[in-house]
């Protein structure tokens, strides 16, 4: 029986040996399971074991911080659930399926709350013993700042070129801003010469003025000068005429024929000199005396001038036609003196076997159409047309007619100072306009006149 | 016509002019008495002074030393005492201006003197005739301005 008890607890010793060495195994096993798991949880990285068809298995603490879902909640899901592209996730647990691993494979993890984590995911296979793929392990590396380390790379590159562009734009900004100092400059150079043009310019005016103002007495000095002298011309050879007809009247019979014809010669000449006188006095008047421009009706002067020349017209039998007269711009005294020149003329000079006719014509025309270099294009004239059908003349002095003291007859075949169309012409030229004479020997003559429409 | 001689009174400073108007009206062999004065100033005084009796007419020349006949025709035409006295302008130029101007100023007739004698004799003759008429017909104030000038 001791012996038998002796060999039963030989073999419970031995049993117990055993399982006190298990015991250890299974000690030291827990030991290092703990190790290990205390490593897992001490990782910040979100660690993960996800299985074959994609739940999770298994996670850490950092895996439940990054998603905010407690741990139960966690296990048995789609691992792809909790990222911002769950298709993104799943590709790439594929991708460590297929190739064992996966490194650094970009995925965003969404926080419960909302909140973004961009991480880089690595991962591989884990096998059993007998080389089974269990599932994956995969490790979470978050890049948020790394991310935000590039941005702001970025951002600070972009920084640096926009503050070389502003830089440029500076130094651009400058040199413009001395350019338009510049230019500042310049204007106030231009200002100070235009105020030195300006000065310039109202110191001529004031000259002008001046002048302007001597012109006015001269003129009138001149006025005066030629009534006075003309008068004074008159007076001594109104007596001449006088004492003259006197002899001829009271002592004819005591003078010889030559004597009386003499004293009729000496008449004669004073006659002429009286006329000439006239005639100079009233070309001077034309310069010297005011211009006043007033709108009249041409058909009223026709009619004064052939009241003033009622005998000779009527000496002449001539027929003076004037209708549908245009009315013109024109000085009134001035122009009747004018018109008076010209009819008084086509009597004198008209033929001794034919009625004397004289036409008077008035239109408006357009200064391009009458292309005459003289004439302005723009302005609108009034042409007078004075026509007669008595002796006419030569061409060749359709300009030398106008100049002063110019005949072409001498005085005794017709009597006149020379004067007459030398007015007429001056007249014209107060008024701004021009004179032309056409004519052929025998054919009679026509006098036009231009004048402009509107007073300049 | 008046009984009695035509008081003319002739204010002019050329003394050819006046043996002219002086011939023409005695060659015009009607009654009057010409009494001559040879400016301006002496016109005045005359006529100041003869406050009995006024001239019948005034010959006016208009260019007269010290004053001119324009100045008297405005100072006789001025005072009250003279505005019944007819007068006659005379000048060697005809200026419508003047004339106008003549007219305005009162002045009854215009003359221009003539280059010819006998002229001289038929306006001084017309010029005393029309005033004579004017008196006739009690008519002493300026005539109308188309009968102002004489020719």
């Amino acid at each position: 029986m001791y012996t038998q008890n002796a060999k039963e607890l030989n073999l419970a010793n031995k049993e117990l040996a055993f399982q006190n060495e298990e015991k250890e195994k299974r000690a030291d096993e827990l030991i290092i399971a703990k190790y290990a798991r205390s490593l897992i949880e001490a990782s910040l990285d979100p660690l993960v074991t996800i299985s074959a068809e994609g739940k999770i298995l298994d996670v850490n603490e950092a895996s439940i911080k990054v998603t905010g879902v407690p741990r139960e909640q966690l296990i048995g899901t789609d691992f792809s659930n909790y990222f911002t592209e769950p298709k993104k996730a799943q590709r790439g647990y594929q991708q460590v399926f297929e190739h064992g691993f996966v490194a650094d494979y970009p995925l965003t993890i969404k926080h419960k709350d909302g909140n973004l984590t961009d991480v880089l995911y690595n991962a591989s296979v884990y096998k059993d013993d007998k080389g089974n793929v269990l599932g994956v392990f995969a490790a979470a590396r978050d890049v948020t700042e790394q991310k935000w380390a590039i941005d702001l790379k970025i951002a600070n590159k972009e920084l640096a070129f926009q503050n070389d562009e502003k830089e440029k734009r500076a130094a651009e900004l400058i040199i413009a801003n001395e350019e338009l100092a510049f230019q500042n400059d310049e204007k106030e150079k231009r200002a100070a010469e235009l105020i030195i043009a300006n000065k310039e310019l109202a110191f001529q005016n004031n000259e002008k003025e001046k002048r302007a103002a001597e012109l006015l007495i001269a003129n009138k000095e001149l006025e005066a000068f030629t009534y006075i002298s003309s008068h004074d011309l008159q007076e001594p050879l109104r007596k001449i005429q006088t004492l003259v007809s006197i002899i001829i009247e009271e002592e004819s019979k005591n003078l010889s024929d030559n004597g009386n014809y003499n004293f009729q010669r000496i008449q004669l000449a004073a006659g002429r000199m009286q006329l000439l006188i006239e005639d100079l006095l009233a070309f001077s008047r034309i310069n010297t005396t005011e211009r006043k421009f007033e709108e009249t009706d041409l058909h009223t002067i026709i009619e004064e001038v052939k009241a003033e020349l009622r005998d000779t017209i009527h000496e002449k039998q001539a027929t003076i036609e004037a209708t549908d007269l245009c009315p013109a711009n024109i000085i009134a005294f001035q122009f009747r003196q004018l018109l008076y020149n010209l009819i008084s003329n086509a009597l004198k000079f008209s033929k001794n076997d034919i009625i004397s006719r004289i036409i008077v014509t008035s239109s408006i025309v357009k200064g391009s159409k009458l292309n005459n270099p003289k004439l302005s294009s723009e302005n609108d004239y009034c042409h007078i047309s004075i026509e007669d059908n008595g002796i006419g003349f030569e061409p060749r002095f359709s300009e030398r007619i106008f100049e002063v003291f110019q005949k072409l007859h001498g005085k005794e075949v017709y009597a006149g100072t020379g004067i007459g169309l030398a007015i007429v012409k001056k007249i014209v030229e107060n008024h701004n306009g021009i004179i032309t004479a056409t004519g052929e020997l025998n054919k009679g003559a026509q006098f036009d006149i231009y004048i402009p429409v509107a007073t300049n | 016509m008046k009984p009695e001689a035509l008081q003319i009174l002739l204010a002019d400073d050329d003394t050819d002019d006046c043996s002219f108007f002086k011939d023409a009206l005695e060659s015009l062999s009607l009654a009057t008495h010409l009494t001559i004065v040879h400016d301006g100033e002496q016109l005045m005084h005359l006529l100041v002074a003869g406050t009995s009796k006024l001239p019948d007419v005034l010959f006016l020349d208009l260019n007269m030393p010290r004053k001119n006949g324009f100045e008297c025709l405005e100072e006789i035409k001025r005072d009250k005492k003279f505005a019944l006295l007819p007068i006659i302008v005379f000048s060697t130029s005809f200026d419508q201006d003047r004339v106008d101007l003549i007219y305005e100023n009162g002045a009854h007739y215009f003359m221009r003197k003539p280059a010819e004698f006998l002229q001289l004799k038929n306006i001084i003759h017309e010029g005393l005739r029309r005033i004579v008429q004017d008196f006739s017909a009690g008519n002493r104030t300026q005539p109308a301005k188309e009968s102002f000038v004489i020719m």
